[in-house]
């Protein structure tokens, strides 16, 4: 084994074969390990050494405790009282110790969230699950709430997870059977641009109707540039089902200038995620038993891990793509913008004589003080320059003065 | 109850521990039954006798019986727990020493039904020294970890390391002679009766 060959030890390839070494070493040394015979030779050795002393087996023993054991325990058995309280104790066995009482809190605990699901599913009054709780959002149109709407994943998940906290294992692939049962999954999207000449009173407008339709914004922009009218451009989300009155009320607020809809159907998409989720989770599951039972070796163990943060991750972005699909299907996007009808006014109040003649004043400063810096600059960035070649200059151009003084006066 | 047998078995080694501190039964009797056969294993290994194994293993379950309280979770009982069986086979060989008359080791009762490859084990770990042997044996039987055999043995991880490789090295070497020999002699057997000559079976 020479080092200046293999970039890896021999001991240090022993001591990827035990699983000793970290993740980076130990891709090195397996990156090595497949191109280098030499080393897997090596690596075959120590294999076949550890294989050989794995025949010495020991006969089993009892199973049964011994009856010295049983009378230590009997007699010398730490009493609870006596012993000082340890100083960390993991969650297990806290939880082993008070288990009788953490079943009973823990039974009481899942009736009280079944039962404030089922209230507040039966409160919404419609099978959306999350039509109980963007009213919260649409309280007022201050920056305040409008910021909470664009920074948060809105309101949604929070009762997403409430639902979810029911029953975690059945509640997500039921949202989505029941969003494809109730029909094609369509994502729908309008546009409306509006034209008003009372401004303020139909952004106020916009927020009752979203309120009544249990809608939230999703983005809000007002501009109010000079020489030109305010500007209102809004992301509004509301329930699929009331777009249609949410539109017709959105009109009444001014001239509409144009109106789009669209329409996308993603039930094929949609029904295609789950049964790649469905598939992903039973992978999961799988590699998890085998995990669990293992019996291989540590190299075959590591590679079941990462086979199983792979499956994990791509989960985890399903579900995630998912709930934006259900999201985006159970709430309708309508972009909106309401412009003010702009009526030109009059400039009325010209600058008085006064401020005009401070405002002179400051200018001449200023460009005084402009003058003089600029000159200091030009000095010391240009003067050694300047006077280097003036030295050089001097003598010739002294010389050639005189000549040419010289054949004027001849 | 059978929730609580079933949460115990799922529950680690060092809750446990702290599980029979607080007095638990179910706690030191699922701990038995998890470490019973190693440090049985650990015992029989090192020493003559199946008796004598199993009286340590007791021996050093008793200890742990009576040393409960100065377990700190902070170390793994796995450790603390070989911790202890070494101390109990220190005492044991000390004594062994002193009562058998020096120059004179003690006949190998177990090698008698032991299959020839235990044999050759036995011998080729005798080869090695002390040290490299118990690093070997814990790596191999016990299946601790670098840094568990440098915290029991009190080395530097390096240092194990370093023996550990020395002893997979020299018990290759000890091992292959006795395998090379074997089948050696089955091919020049072979090759005998398909009528070769034997000098070329030994040239191998």
């Amino acid at each position: 084994m020479n080092k200046t060959i293999h970039p890896i030890e021999p001991e240090e390839l022993m001591a990827y074969l035990d699983g000793e070494l970290t993740s980076d070493r130990a891709s090195a040394t397996a990156a090595h390990l497949g191109k280098c015979a030499e080393c897997q030779g090596l690596a075959t050795e120590l294999r076949s050494v550890s294989q050989g002393l794995k025949a010495w087996k020991v006969e089993p023993l009892e199973p049964a405790i011994p009856p010295a054991i049983v009378a230590a325990l009997a007699d010398d058995r730490p009493a609870g009282g006596n012993i000082p309280p340890a100083p960390r104790r993991g969650w297990r066995e806290v939880l082993g110790q008070h288990w009788p009482t953490l079943e009973w809190v823990g039974t009481a605990a899942a009736i009280f969230v079944v039962v404030v699901g089922i209230v507040r599913l039966i409160g919404s009054g419609a099978n959306n699950v999350y039509s109980t709780v963007p009213a919260q959002m649409l309280d007022s149109g201050s920056d305040r709430d409008r910021l909470a709407a664009r920074s948060s994943p809105a309101p949604m998940s929070a009762a997403k997870e409430a639902v979810t906290l029911i029953a975690p294992d059945k509640q997500q692939p039921a949202a989505g059977h029941d969003l494809v049962a109730n029909g094609p999954m369509i994502i729908r999207t309008a546009q409306l641009s509006l034209i008003t000449k009372e401004f303020d009173k139909a952004r106020a407008n916009l927020e009752a109707i979203l309120k009544r339709h249990r809608g939230y914004v999703g983005e809000l922009k007002a501009n109010d540039t000079t020489g030109s009218g305010r500007t209102l451009t809004a992301t509004l989300r509301v329930p699929a089902d009331q777009l249609d009155a949410t539109l017709t009320e959105v009109k009444a607020l001014g001239r509409v200038e144009s109106e789009s809809q669209s329409g996308q159907d993603v039930t094929s998409q949609y029904v295609d995620l789950q049964a790649r989720l469905a598939n992903a989770r039973n992978t999961e599951q799988r590699l998890t038993d085998l995990l669990r039972n293992r019996t291989g070796k540590l190299s075959d163990v590591l590679q079941v891990e990462q086979e199983l943060d792979r499956v994990r991750g791509e989960i985890e972005q399903m579900e995630a793509e998912r709930k934006t699909m259900a999201n985006q299907v159970s709430y309708a996007t309508l972009n909106a913008t309401i412009s003010e009808d702009y009526k030109a006014r009059l400039q009325v109040v010209p600058p008085s004589t006064a401020t005009r003649l401070s405002n002179a004043a400051v200018e001449g400063y200023r460009s005084m003080v402009d003058g003089v810096v600029s000159l200091a600059l030009f000095l010391l960035a240009d003067g050694p320059r300047l006077l280097l070649w003036g030295a050089i200059l001097f003598m010739p151009a002294r010389l050639v003065w005189k000549k040419v003084r010289r054949s004027f006066a001849a | 109850m059978a929730a609580d047998l079933a949460e115990i078995r799922t529950i680690s080694d060092e809750a446990l521990m702290l599980e029979f501190q607080g007095g638990s039964r179910p706690a030191f009797e699922e701990l038995y039954g998890r470490y019973r056969g190693p440090l049985y294993g650990f015992f029989r290994r090192r020493l003559n006798g199946d008796q004598r194994a199993e009286d340590l293993t007791q021996e050093t379950f008793l200890a742990v019986i009576r040393a409960a309280n100065r377990y700190t979770p902070s170390a793994l009982v796995r450790t603390y727990l070989y911790g202890i069986a070494m101390n109990v086979l220190a005492a044991e060989r000390r004594k062994i020493a002193k009562d058998s008359p020096p120059g004179k080791e003690s006949p190998e009762p177990a090698t008698q039904e032991a299959p020839n490859s235990v044999l050759w084990i036995r011998q080729a770990l005798e080869k090695l020294g002390d040290s490299e042997r118990e690093i070997l044996m814990l790596r191999e039987y016990e299946q601790l970890s670098y840094a568990e055999i440098a915290d029991l043995m009190d080395l530097p991880i390096n240092t194990v390391r370093s023996r550990l490789f020395r002893a997979r090295m020299a018990l290759k070497e000890f091992l292959e002679p006795a395998e090379r020999t074997s089948e050696t002699a089955a091919t020049s057997e072979s090759r005998q009766e398909a009528g070769l000559p034997h000098a070329e079976g030994e040239a191998i």
